[in-house]
């Protein structure tokens, strides 16, 4: 399989982590190597053990961790008996980390030059003069200014994208033959990421690297990993190159995985539907840890362990069934939901401003908007943090008083506050948080949490409706006596949907509501979303910064950007040429399997605070005219479809500078190579 | 697309009143020694009065300032009074003092700081700096202005002694309810019933008050652990019940000048202020754990 | 904000409480107790002396200007007179004052190593027999009020062996080591209250950083054991410990009040104990207000120095 002596293999490893009195078991037995030059992908959800394997690899033990079994070679040694003094003299020299969470792993008392110079001290690196040197090339390979000012730097004094490039070079630093990143852009911006994930690839093509880069997204890996290991419940249920991977999953579970992936590209047909039920540890059984929700599971494979056995050139799969399993039993995918046009207006938001602070310290978080949502319409606010998406949101809602404009409901202007509104009013909008965790009572039983508002509203609630609220969410009815801390994010969040529901309301805003989900779970929740759209007739304002999963739900879209609306108008046409230069990027942005690397200088860095007279997207925009996007806010452009983009530049010339999407492959092929 | 219903995991809830024996092994080792130590001292306090051998000022007991004997185990005072009966008739005034004073003290301060959290704004600010301002006049020193401020006619007078360690713990006990309160009113499901249009006074019963119960617990725990301290202090120092009240500060300080001959006599007492002390730290401690909180014991 | 106006503004505050406090006071001990007069002089009081001291206190001036008069001469400097001796309260104060900032520089001297060395032997062994036996014996002095340890340390160092005096009484004519002597016992007293209670939050602010994210990274950097301590552990737990720092100094303010008590040490707390059995007034007054200006001031410089030890306000 790997032809040349692997930079690092993992041999049999196990590891138990201290719960309460006894040990849990979080990796079961994972064996894999990684070839010099290579890049190789651990991908899994949450609890799945693989930032568990990423730290093993550096030797790090925390007091509640235990090895119980396996070996992991490198150079010579197995990492796992080194003492102390021998981990230190491998770590950062031969093994490099580069973190999650660049902002708490980087030590806010110390300069960003002198956390540097440290690890070059540390592994003798020479005198003082030759690791300035040393630090200012690093900072240059990494695309932060090499300057000495810069090296002058406290951590908080940069960005996030800023702060992980510093992780990057300081992971580069002595030359590493192995470095282990663990989820470096999980808490990045989409843009960010992007610009990320390019300086990878760039640097392991320049430096010949070997990585091991954990993630759970897996569409990210598509873009930089040769070779993907699939990990389910602390075990290793598949190894493959990542192409194949994608195009022809072979363990039930990698295909439910690849299935879940919301497609940005039109397309339906996928290789398989995406994942059911929820992994259950308590219930793990003794055989394959994937059986419970597994379509093709028999008795055995509940009752006999599965190892991984070759399935291919430089493949392997953990279960006996592999060769079986060609076509799925019922390819029914998340498709796209058909557009629905809506002609009456449930919510008029028209000129609308809010600006926080006053005076010198006065934010305009969103500037003149202006949009309507239609009665039953799934309408999509897209932005990156800061672009004021969960602002105008909340505005809606009534937490914040707009500073201009009015917002209108069914016609009748809306109070701005809303201690001020009519308890109709308020029982009409209703708010969806994105964190399951803090937007329900940790006090209070579920039946209590969705019969509250029955009882505010409707004066009275009885056990049937909150069976039935359940039931809506497809949650089975013995939830209601359950407390939010038993159950999982993607359960609470069902349970905060049905909360919703309950008031029957006419809009339902929903703030970023997938976000801290796992993608399995997401797939899910959108389905759920999906059909309570198309029975209830419900409209919502769907806020979110995941383009994909806006193609599958919305009818309408709308792009913000530092508060102002960059481009609005169906689904469709938001989604094909022309678009809005930022649109085009964050299109662009977007990883999918199927797009092996990315576009780079889409988008430039942001420099300062947007001019107040110009486009909101000047200095940043890759397509940027000059002076005039500065100076002069640009007109609407308008399609004939409705489509409207604000940009300097004609619809003609937007159309032409487009190259999203790729070159799609013809169908057929496409079709087929699917199956 | 699957259109099946989750089905709930088993739940936790039906299973928390399995047995009391298996709860009670769940438990920290620190709270199990705590509340040992709090239920003997209970024990006596209740039972005490019944099984002493003498009474409080009963004087002539045995030799004066005669020390540690089987028939008495603290000694004898100059008074002749048995320091071992003083104690155990004594118990029940640290105990009834201390919980009462602290209780009060919850009281007030949690209603203040809750509400003062919750509600914001230029409110907040005033009833903070008036705090502040209580706090800034250290424990003992607010304590014994207070008993000067209430003059000599209520000089003694248990009630007195209850109301000055409510007066010391609400503004403490106020600051911490804020800072709980705060907490929670930033949390999303305080926005939705807000969102619903629900009262303040509804809104800070169903989802403030329900999250604060364990932060107030601790709380009253750890200022109930150090109440008898404070207590004691005023006792030793004369601003606390009168002799021949038998008060554990008080007896310490009757007694110190008999410390070269006969220990015993402050030491017994002391001692059982201690053990109690110890006693409400540790059950304070186990608590804290027990809710999954970290707690500061110590006199501030 | 710039940091010089955190400062100031951070300044500003303490005053509006400390004019908080001295309302407070002024209002618990005038105003609250109705007759100030005949609260002071008892029950056997004649209807002319009472009448002579209300006047001699002012007491006839209704409550607003006797605050505003008592105030301004807080921050002048005059503080009346001595019921009692008749002598000027700053007189009275000022060798009080003294001998209590000697005490309690004294005792800091002793409490410093007492809680750094526990609590860092204890956050490196954590969860291992020296950190349990540590945390036990912490609890247990912690339970033991002050004036019962005081007691005890006077039975071991007084009676038991005889090393030390028992009543700290010293003046101006006792020589240095007299007053090192003296002051011994009450301050290895207060040391040890203090460090009871610090050793257990250090511990804990320690413990806290060592779990932070940024220790382990500079672990997986390779940096050895003593470096991750000394440069990235222990900077970051300072701040917390000036937390600590200055409530122990808080604490000091009502501690000594207790202990010099037990000692006979003529410092500040013990003159608080005795004007308050004896009534006399401006003392109370002076005295309460001055150590509630010491708490706010320890506080204040606290809060200060943390504003200038983090990087994020420094630069901005």
């Amino acid at each position: 399989m790997i032809d040349a002596e692997p930079v690092i293999s993992v041999e049999g490893l196990s590891v138990s982590y201290r719960q309460g009195a006894g040990f849990l078991r979080v990796v079961e037995d994972v064996s894999f190597a990684v070839a010099p030059g290579e890049v190789f992908g651990l991908v899994g959800e949450s609890g799945c053990g693989k930032s568990t394997i990423a730290l093993q690899m550096l030797g790090y033990r925390p007091p509640a961790m235990r090895t119980d079994a396996g070996a992991i070679k490198f150079e010579g040694r197995d990492l796992l008996d080194l003492d102390r003094a021998g981990l230190d003299r491998v770590r950062g020299a031969r093994i490099a980390f580069v973190p999650q969470n660049p902002t708490t792993a980087l030590n806010p008392g110390i300069r960003v030059g002198d956390q540097i110079d440290e690890i070059l001290a540390a592994h003798g690196a020479g005198d003082s003069r030759v690791r300035v040197a040393r630090t200012l090339d690093l900072f240059g390979l990494v695309g932060l200014p090499a300057k000495l000012d810069f090296l002058r730097r406290y951590p908080h004094q940069l960005s996030g994208g800023q702060q992980q490039r510093v992780c990057i070079a300081m992971a580069l630093a002595c030359d590493p033959a192995f470095v282990v990143l663990d989820e470096p852009t999980t808490g990045l911006d989409v843009t960010t990421q992007e610009q990320i994930v390019a300086l990878l690839i760039d640097l392991r093509a320049r430096l010949r690297m070997s990585m091991l880069y954990v993630t759970h997204d897996l569409g990210l890996l598509s873009q930089i990993a040769d070779r993907v290991g699939v990990m389910y419940a602390g075990r290793m249920v598949e190894i493959a190159p990542t192409a194949e991977l994608f195009t022809d999953p072979k363990h039930p579970y990698t295909r439910g995985l690849v299935g879940s992936i919301p497609r940005i590209e039109d397309r339906s047909g996928l290789p398989a539907r995406p994942l059911r039920g929820l992994l259950q540890r308590h219930e793990l059984p003794k055989g394959c840890p994937f059986a419970p929700r597994c379509d093709w599971a028999t008795q055995e494979c509940f009752e006999v362990r599965q190892e991984l056995e070759p399935a291919g050139a430089a493949r392997e799969v953990a279960c006996w069934r592999w060769p079986e399993i060609s076509v799925p039993p019922d390819a029914r995918a998340v498709s796209q939901a058909p557009e629905i046009d809506h002609a009456e207006t449930l919510l008029a938001i028209d000129n609308v401003s809010v600006i926080y602070g006053s005076g010198r310290n006065a934010f305009v978080a969103l500037r003149d908007i202006s949009l309507d949502i239609g009665k039953g319409e799934t309408f999509a606010l897209v932005g990156e943090s800061g672009s004021g998406k969960s602002t105008l949101a909340r505005a809606v809602a009534g937490l914040i008083a707009p500073a201009e404009g009015t917002i209108g409901l069914s016609g009748k202007p809306l109070t701005g506050l809303v201690r001020n509104r009519t308890p109709e009013e308020r029982r009409l909008i209703q708010f969806v948080f994105q964190n399951p965790d803090a937007s329900l009572n940790p006090r209070a039983r579920i039946a209590k949490a969705l019969s509250r508002p029955l009882e505010f509203f409707f004066g009275r609630s009885s056990e049937a409706n909150v069976q039935a609220a359940l039931a809506d969410v497809r949650l089975d009815g013995k939830y209601a006596a359950r407390f939010p801390d038993e159950l999982s994010g993607g359960e609470r969040q069902r349970v905060a949907i049905a909360r919703g529901l309950v008031a029957e309301p006419s809009l339902l805003l929903c703030d970023e509501i997938l976000s801290a989900l796992d993608v399995s779970v997401q797939a899910s929740i959108l389905a759920l979303l999906q059909r309570l759209k198309i029975e209830r007739g419900i409209a919502m304002l769907f806020i979110s910064h995941d383009l994909a999963v806006v193609r599958m739900l919305a009818d309408r879209v709308c792009v913000l950007f530092r508060g102002d609306i960059m481009e609005i108008g169906r689904r469709d046409e938001v989604f094909s040429a022309p678009f809005h230069p930022y649109t085009h990027s964050l299109l662009e942005a977007v990883p999918t399997p199927l797009k092996p690397h990315p576009q780079r200088g889409a988008s430039v860095e942001a420099a300062g605070t947007p001019s107040a007279t110009g486009c909101a997207y000047a200095g940043r925009c890759a397509w940027q005219i000059g002076e005039i996007c500065e100076t002069e806010r640009p007109p609407w452009r308008e399609t004939g479809e409705g489509l409207r983009i604000r940009c300097h530049h004609s619809l003609e010339e937007l159309t032409r500078r487009a190259t999203w999407p790729n070159e799609p492959p013809t169908d057929t092929q496409d079709r087929r190579a699917m199956q | 697309m699957s259109a099946e219903t989750l089905s709930a995991p088993p739940g936790r809830s039906t299973s928390r009143w399995t047995s009391l024996p298996s709860l009670w092994r769940q438990t920290p080792l620190s709270f199990r020694i705590g509340l040992i130590v709090l239920v003997i001292h209970l024990l006596v306090a209740v039972t005490g009065p019944f099984w002493a051998p003498y009474g409080f000022s009963q004087m002539g007991t045995g030799r004066p300032l005669s020390g540690m004997s089987r028939v008495h185990p603290f000694g004898v005072d100059q008074l002749g009074r048995d320091i071992f009966s003083r104690v155990v008739h004594g118990s029940h005034i640290v105990i009834l003092l201390s919980l009462s004073g602290t209780f009060l003290g919850l009281v007030v301060g949690a209603v203040l700081g809750l509400f003062s959290g919750y509600v914001g704004g230029w409110i907040d600010e005033i009833i903070q700096r008036f705090l502040e301002a209580l706090i800034s006049i250290p424990f003992l020193v607010l304590a014994l202005i207070a008993i000067a401020a209430a003059g000599p006619e209520l000089s003694g007078n248990p009630v007195l002694i209850v109301l000055v360690v409510a007066l010391v713990y609400a503004p403490r006990i106020a600051r911490m309810a804020r800072s709980v309160a705060v907490d929670i009113a930033t949390r999303d499901h305080v926005t939705v019933a807000r969102l619903r249009g629900e009262s303040a006074w509804s809104v800070m019963r169903r989802e403030l008050l329900p999250n604060a119960t364990s932060v107030l617990l601790v709380e009253f725990a750890l200022r109930a652990g150090y109440a008898p301290v404070l207590i004691g202090s005023l006792g030793f120092l004369g601003f606390g019940l009168r002799p021949p009240t038998p008060e554990w500060g008080l007896m310490i300080s009757e007694n110190r000048a008999l410390i070269i001959v006969t220990p015993i006599t402050v030491l017994g007492p002391g001692l059982a202020l201690a053990s109690l002390v110890v006693g409400l730290n540790l059950f304070t401690e186990g608590l804290a754990r027990i809710l999954g909180r970290t707690v500061k014991l110590g006199v501030q | 904000m710039t940091i010089f106006k955190l400062v100031i503004r951070r300044s500003l505050m303490s005053v509006v409480t400390l004019l908080l406090v001295s309302l407070i006071i002024f209002s618990m001990l005038e105003v609250l107790p109705g007759d100030v007069a005949s609260r002071i002089l008892g029950r056997d009081a004649t209807p002319e002396t009472l009448e002579q001291l209300r006047t001699e206190l002012g007491l006839d001036k209704p409550a607003p200007v006797r605050y505003l008069t008592w105030l301004g001469g807080l921050v002048t400097g005059d503080m009346g007179q001595s019921l009692v001796s008749s002598r000027p309260v700053e007189e009275i104060l000022a060798p009080r004052i003294f001998n209590t900032v000697l005490l309690s520089a004294y005792a800091f001297l002793i409490y410093l190593p007492l809680t750094i060395i526990p609590a860092l032997l204890q956050a490196l062994n954590r969860d291992r027999s020296v950190d349990h036996a540590f945390s036990v014996v912490t609890l247990v002095l912690l339970s033991v009020p002050d004036f019962l340890l005081a007691t005890i340390l006077l039975l071991a160092f007084v009676v038991m062996l005889p090393l030390l005096p028992a009543i700290s009484l010293v003046d101006q004519s006792s020589s240095a080591w007299e007053y090192l002597r003296a002051m011994t016992l009450p301050a290895l007293t207060l040391a040890i209250v203090m460090a009871v209670y610090a050793v257990r939050m250090l511990r804990d602010n320690l413990i806290e950083v060592l779990d932070s994210d940024y220790i382990r990274m500079a672990e997986l950097k390779g940096l050895s054991r003593r470096r991750v301590l000394l440069r990235h552990a222990l900077p970051n737990a300072l701040v917390p410990t000036l937390n600590v720092t200055a409530l122990n100094l808080a604490y000091l303010v009502g501690g000594v009040v207790v202990v010099e008590k037990v000692f006979s040490y003529p410092g500040f707390g013990s003159l608080l104990v005795d004007s308050l059995q004896l009534r006399d007034l401006p003392v109370i007054e002076a005295t309460v207000m001055i150590s509630a200006f010491v708490y706010v001031v320890a506080n204040l410089i606290a809060d200060v120095a943390a504003i200038l030890l983090n990087p994020r306000l420094r630069t901005g």
